[in-house]
């Protein structure tokens, strides 16, 4: 043997380290570990060294080899990773090839939130009809005929006995006409208003609910409202219940949030008083269980609604009401 | 609702701040509106000294007053007889925005400077005195404001009234529900000096007709008086709500109105024929001249106040020209009634003639308190007019107020509210507002119900008053007990929802346009005569003309939307819609059919030119592609898209159409929009539109997918290409191929169409991919080479083909 195996390596790795290209590390390959290589031919020989260095010179011989091969592959592939670079890399900050999302209309966007609300509260959703007779949309709902209370919506007709809907109220009836207690349900909807203002689109969207059981009493009311309020918005927006009048609710009241812009200090978007109405609720006027053949003593329920144009503004801070039906697709995009 | 602190203090004591009395009234559920300081605009005016005076050089009758206003000494020009050198008096800066509206400008009279206005009580509207310039006593300090110097402050709230609470029509029912707040006691305006007695059925009666529409009818007479204008304390309270003063008794009428809720009328008594008042109803084709001097045709039913043979006022609304108070009124008839709210609310309505009588009339008056208020009357009539009263009053109740009385349960009170409140607790609350309670058990209350509270009749009427004079805040927040079975949600809201976000992902923007549209839409879509999209339902009292009818397609909308956001430089759109349309199927006295439907409109690029690759116009098949992609989402099979006949083309070009089939039925249409329908929206690029009848559709969407297990062997592909005449339709040789019989064929795919070139004209190529594979085994070329050779020999047979 010419050579201990511990100068094949050290020529070996001095070699490998001055190497500056893949080519010349794969004629190193060859040199060294391929057929004829240095190494190998080492190996092939140790038959003729004494019997006694036999094993000792061939586990040297394979660590060499393995050592020499590892930092081959590892130098190729430092070299071949920085020849990646160098030799054209690509542009990561050009735009990617578009995969354009379209949106959802906010109307949309907070309709689905608050349905995913109240399907974790396990409520029914149910939809009806947008033009609806003056029986359903009024007198099964305690409007009588030439009643001021009726002054309180503006209301479209299509004929005497015909409107377009005023609320999603009337879905309470028919669905009470179908079924029995007990019943949580919300109907979220488009309702129409002669209306049309800063304030005001003749057109805009309700979500009622409704909840008749036994015990149903006004402080669950507060309950499942206080949720709802909370999830839209967070835990620190509070509620405040004023009494009011609906024609199909008794006792009634309007929820007052604390406004989410100023957080009850006082703004322009709550005329500085620190509160907002978002919501009209009450229990179940005991007139309207009559029209649908429900037993008073054995159970009552609680309504409310809102409007969701006005929650999607409050949420989104859209501060004119008439974005919503202009359909400018810069205001949809941001949705 | 409007009244003023001053007003609100002569029946009782208020201890609450401003704020305080605000927040009280709202959380019991009269929501005030508005807190206003009446003498706002007295800010700018001070009291000054004169301290020089000196004729004005160009005016005998102007003085040149040097006045000392604590900061400074202004120089105003005045002409009131009184100013006299060392005077106090009210100095009104400029920017003072005066009662009649005037605004103070600093400026020139008579080419003497002035920056200021010596004032007298009636230009400041604090008093009748218009005679010369406020005098005040000497030791008044100069430079304050004169509402601190003279005392004079008032708040005006303003509450916005529920229907059901006509009782705080009048200031005492506000005061009635501040006295329950404060738990203080309510002082009613005096009325014993009232005479009783029977003089007054000497002088006049009165005759109901119609006791269904007039159950209460009360009057009283006075004699001898002097009409002329009020005393200052009576215009001022008017005033201060914004009613302006006419003469000293129409002021009392509605100074008692504001006062109690009780409209008031008063009559000439000598214009009345046979000085006796008939009740009646109008009949067919009678005309009767209002107050405001407006000849109004009446309707049969709408109900009259007459005297022996002619109407003298529209009942509860307003009265007339021929018995109205005037200067030369020396004897004057007390009118103090009770109409049926719905009948006042007709005429009022019919009419279209709102009056504050009317307002509370439809609300519903208490039928206890006529006489009452036509007391309070006539003492102040006799108390600013003179004259004397006639003793008594005619009091004709044919239907008097039953007195409701209601059997108020704890437990169902407790129940109703989540509280636990006791018998004495509901029953102090109720006391609070006038109600009488009497104890029948344990559980039970006796409550009757003040005659004033018409709104209240039913149990659940008390619980309210209970909940809100408790207030709402103290009930507790609990959760209702539900069972926790629950029912799947309707497939109808849930395909929706995929829907929209299948098109969200896509790339379409969701819009909502209006349920509304113009009557010309079925015009500008070019729909034929028996198209079912005219049949529209109209809107009686439409706000608009663009608002006249509801939709009939999700289109017109659609295409207007395009229009405005081109007209805003953006030109490529991708839009989505669903919402109702409806048709009028029956006759606007019947509900339309409501049919829910998906549209979207393609227009613009289908994508914009990039570093990657140029810009390219979106086409039918683009707009197909999506229609494609949600069908096949949704588990949709059997779909087809024929070509769109010319007598069905309406707003869709001929031959760039089709129409979309599933399961043999048509669910919608898809294609390009005709160039007149596009001129019509006033749109110059192309655009693609695709209807979809949701209804439809969505039935036929399977409920359940399942699952084939994966091929077990490789399949094989073959190609073919074939030349065929140009009017065969691709579909019509994949339906040929489906027809085959054939089991290892596993799918088949058009991959290119071609024509020009080195073809015959008319003539397309058509290649096509076949993916053979079988379920049993690994298929031998030789085997499917076979097949493929029968199946392409079968298409040539078929469409008359060759091979290129
Ligand atoms: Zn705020």
């Amino acid at each position: 043997m010419e050579n201990t195996i511990e100068q094949i390596r050290e020529n070996a790795l001095t070699e490998i380290e001055n190497a500056s290209s893949a080519d010349e590390l794969k004629a190193l390959s060859v040199k060294y570990v391929g057929r004829k290589g240095h190494i190998t031919l080492f190996l092939r020989n140790i038959s003729s060294l004494p019997e006694e260095h036999r094993p000792s010179a061939g586990k040297a011989a394979n660590v060499t080899r393995q050592l020499v091969e590892a930092r081959i592959k590892e130098m190729i592939q430092q070299i071949e990773d920085a020849e990646a670079i160098s030799s054209g890399s690509i542009d990561v900050s050009l735009p990617g090839r578009l995969a354009k999302q379209g949106s959802l209309h906010p109307v949309s966007r907070i309709n689905q939130q608050i349905s995913d609300i109240f399907k974790r509260l396990g409520f029914d959703i149910a939809e009806g009809p947008e033009v609806e007779t003056d029986y359903y949309n009024f007198e099964a709902l305690n409007f009588p005929k030439n009643h001021p209370a009726r002054d309180m919506q503006d209301t479209f007709f299509v004929s005497d006995d015909i409107v377009l809907r005023t609320h999603t109220s009337p879905l309470q009836i028919r669905i009470m006409e179908k079924e029995r207690p007990p019943i949580r349900v919300i109907m979220p909807g488009r309702v129409y208003r002669c209306d049309s203002d800063l304030t005001h689109t003749p057109m805009f969207h309700q979500v009622e609910g409704l909840v008749v059981d036994k015990n149903i009493g006004f402080s669950d009311l507060k309950g499942v409202l206080t949720t709802l309020v909370h999830q839209i918005f967070d835990e620190e927006i509070s509620l405040r219940f004023r009494p009011s009048f609906f024609p199909f609710t008794e006792p009634s009241a309007e929820v007052d949030i604390l406004c989410v812009i100023c957080r009850g200090k006082g703004c322009r978007v709550c005329s500085q008083t620190g509160w907002l109405e978002v919501l009209g609720s009450g229990m179940v006027h005991p007139a309207v269980f009559e029209n649908v053949n429900y037993d008073t003593s054995q159970y009552s329920g609680f309504a409310f609604g809102m409007g969701v144009e006005r929650i999607a503004m409050l949420k989104y801070g859209i501060d004119d009401l008439r974005k919503f039906f202009e359909n400018d697709y810069r205001f949809l995009r941001q949705f | 609702m409007k009244f003023s602190l001053s007003w609100l203090q002569e029946y009782l004591p208020i201890e609450m701040t401003t704020e305080e009395l605000a927040e009280g009234l709202t959380m019991a559920g009269l929501e005030v509106d508005s807190v206003t300081d009446r003498y706002a605009y007295l800010d700018s005016v001070l009291t000054g000294k004169i301290v020089e005076i000196k004729p004005h050089p160009n005016a005998e009758k102007l003085k040149v007053c040097l006045v000392d206003t604590g900061d400074e000494k202004r120089t105003i020009v005045c002409g009131a007889p009184n100013a006299e050198l060392g005077m106090i008096t009210a100095c009104a800066l400029p920017g003072t925005v005066f009662p009649n509206g005037a605004v103070l400008e600093k400026g020139f009279i008579r080419n003497q400077e002035s920056s200021g206005m010596l004032c007298s009580k009636s230009e400041l509207g604090i008093g009748l005195d218009a005679a010369g310039i406020i005098s005040l006593p000497p030791d008044t300090i100069v430079g304050q404001k004169l509402a601190g110097a003279l005392g004079i402050s008032d708040m005006v709230f303003e509450v916005d009234l529920t229907p059901n609470r006509p009782d705080c029509l009048g200031i005492i029912g506000i005061a009635r529900e501040i006295a329950a707040i404060q738990g203080s006691r309510l002082q009613y305006p005096d009325i014993e000096s009232f005479c009783p007695g029977q003089s007054i059925a000497k002088y006049t009666s009165v005759e109901i007709q119609n006791p269904d529409l007039c159950p209460r009818y009360s009057a009283g007479l006075l004699l001898d008086v002097s009409v002329g204008p009020s005393p200052f304390w009576l215009q001022d309270r008017l005033l201060s709500i914004g009613l302006r003063p006419i003469n000293n008794l129409v002021d009392v009428t509605n100074f008692v109105m504001m006062e109690t809720g009780q409209p008031l009328h008063a009559f000439d008594f000598d214009m009345l024929s046979e000085k006796r008042i008939v009740v009646r109803a109008a009949e067919k084709g009678e005309i009767f001249t209002t107050l405001d001097n407006k000849e109004r045709s009446l309707l049969p039913g709408m109900l009259l106040i007459c005297d022996a043979e002619k109407p003298i006022a529209l009942a509860g609304v307003m009265g007339g020209m021929n018995s109205e108070i005037s200067e030369k009124t020396i004897n004057v008839l007390i009118e103090s009634a009770c109409f049926n709210p719905g009948s006042i609310r007709k005429t009022s309505k019919t009419l279209g003639l709102n009056t504050d009588a009317s307002f509370r009339f439809e609300r519903g008056v208490d039928p206890g308190g006529t006489v009452r208020a036509l007391k309070r009357a006539a003492l102040l009539m006799k108390g600013v007019a003179g004259g004397r009263i006639v003793d008594g009053v005619v009091d004709e109740n044919p239907i008097p107020a039953s007195e409701s009385v209601i059997q108020l349960s704890m437990r169902t009170t407790n129940r109703l509210l989540g509280m636990h409140f006791d018998q004495e607790t509901i029953a102090a609350h109720l006391s609070s507002i006038d109600f009488s309670v009497n104890t029948i058990n344990e559980d039970s209350l006796e409550v009757t119900v003040p005659s004033f509270r018409v709104d209240v009749s039913r149990h659940e009427d008390l619980v309210e008053e209970i909940a809100r004079l408790s207030g709402y805040n103290n009930i507790p927040t609990t959760f209702p007990l539900i069972p926790a079975d629950t029912k799947p949600l309707p497939k109808r809201l849930t395909i929706k929802d995929q829907i929209k976000s299948q098109f969200v992902g896509y790339g379409f923007t969701e819009v909502i346009n209006y349920s509304f549209a113009k009557r010309s839409a079925a015009d500008q879509l070019r729909l034929k005569s028996d198209d079912p999209g005219r049949s529209v339902m109209e809107i009686l009292n439409p706000l608009s003309e663009d608002q006249a009818v509801m939709r009939t397609s999700l289109i017109p909308g659609l295409l207007e939307t395009a229009y405005r956001n081109v007209s805003h430089q953006i030109k490529n759109l991708k839009l989505f819609e669903t919402g109702k349309v409806f048709f009028n199927t029956r006759g606007k006295s019947f509900q339309p059919q409501e049919v829910e439907q998906l549209s979207c409109l393609w227009t613009g690029k289908r994508v914009e030119s990039s570093w990657y690759g140029n810009d390219s116009d979106c086409d039918f098949f683009d707009l197909k592609g999506a229609a494609e992609g949600l069908f096949h989402s949704l588990r949709l099979e059997k779909i087809r898209f024929t070509a769109l006949p010319l007598e069905k083309c309406s707003y869709l070009k001929p031959g760039h159409s089709a129409e979309i089939y599933i399961e043999g039925e048509p669910v919608g249409t898809i294609g390009e929009v005709h160039h007149e329908v596009l001129s019509n929206y006033n749109l110059k690029q192309a655009v693609y539109t695709m209807e979809l009848n949701l209804d439809l559709l969505i039935p036929r969407i399977p409920e359940i997918r399942k699952y084939k297990s994966l091929p077990k062997y490789p399949s094989v592909s073959r190609d073919i290409t074939i030349i065929v005449d140009r009017g065969i339709e691709a579909q019509s040789v994949m339906d040929a191929l489906e027809k085959i019989d054939e089991k290892i064929l596993e799918k088949t795919k058009l991959f290119d169409v071609y024509a020009g070139g080195k073809l015959p004209s008319g003539k397309k190529s058509l290649s096509l991919r076949l993916t053979y594979r079988s379920t049993e085994k690994t298929l031998e070329d030789d085997f499917v080479n076979d097949i493929h050779r029968q199946i392409s020999s079968v298409l040539i047979r078929t469409f008359n083909a060759t091979l290129p």
